[in-house]
């Protein structure tokens, strides 16, 4: 696994964390500690998030950093080209 | 509306292909229990749901559905990856190739093109929760 692997990996472990817990809260919107494992899951997932997209590009197409001149959004790998990038 | 992450919801890395698996998994995309009609199902039916608990779950899940069928078809892209005639023929993906080269295309396992008819939407909400719970239960 290569250090972009292992950055995406905590991306998409919060976020799995995280969904749960939205589907949880949908259903459950006063439970105290759904809100508050929510909160702790979406802090660690904007870290992970922000530590992916500082070093290998954007995630979606509203965090793109223009200041390199170029638009990085359309830059390989896409998500299912996965063993081959 | 909707955005996109530019991640898959779980990692898909196949090294080796292998059409004869890719030609079962096809039905987890667009089969009749896949995840074409997993999201379609929630997506359609949260309109005539009236309690704001249950807006928010199919809304979500129907989301969340729209992100299996993206690993799923990256799991048959990788499968049909750089196949050789031979390995196209011997896995039974001929039949299959005929029609759509390695294409992504959601389909039942026995070729059957993905149909609204696989879902039902009928504008009561205890209606379409034990459809949901049908085509659920097939998926498990």
């Amino acid at each position: 696994m290569n250090e972009r692997e292992k950055l995406l990996s905590r991306v998409q472990m919060y976020d799995f964390a995280l969904i749960e817990a939205i589907e949880y809260l949908d259903g459950h919107p006063n439970n105290a500690a759904a809100l508050a494992y929510y909160s702790k899951m979406r802090t660690a997932f904007d870290q992970a998030a922000a530590e992916y997209e500082d070093r290998f590009g954007p995630l979606t197409a509203r965090e793109v950093d223009t200041r390199g001149g170029h638009w990085t959004w359309i830059d390989d790998p896409w998500p299912w080209e996965g063993a081959e990038d | 509306m909707w955005s996109y992450d530019k991640r898959l919801q779980y990692p898909v890395k196949i090294k080796n292909p292998n059409p004869q698996i890719a030609k079962i998994v096809l039905t987890q995309l667009g089969g009749p229990d896949g995840e074409l009609g997993a999201s379609m199902r929630y997506l359609n039916q949260r309109y005539a749901m009236p309690y704001k608990e249950c807006k928010g779950i199919l809304t979500d899940i129907g989301t969340e559905e729209l992100a299996h069928m993206e690993m799923i078809a990256a799991i048959i892209y990788q499968l049909t990856r750089n196949l050789t005639p031979e390995q196209i023929k011997e896995g039974g993906f001929d039949t299959y190739f005929v029609d759509h080269t390695t294409g992504i295309y959601p389909q039942f396992a026995s070729g059957t093109p993905w149909s609204a008819m696989t879902i039902q939407s009928k504008g009561d909400p205890i209606t379409d929760l034990f459809e949901d719970l049908a085509a659920d239960a097939a998926s498990v």
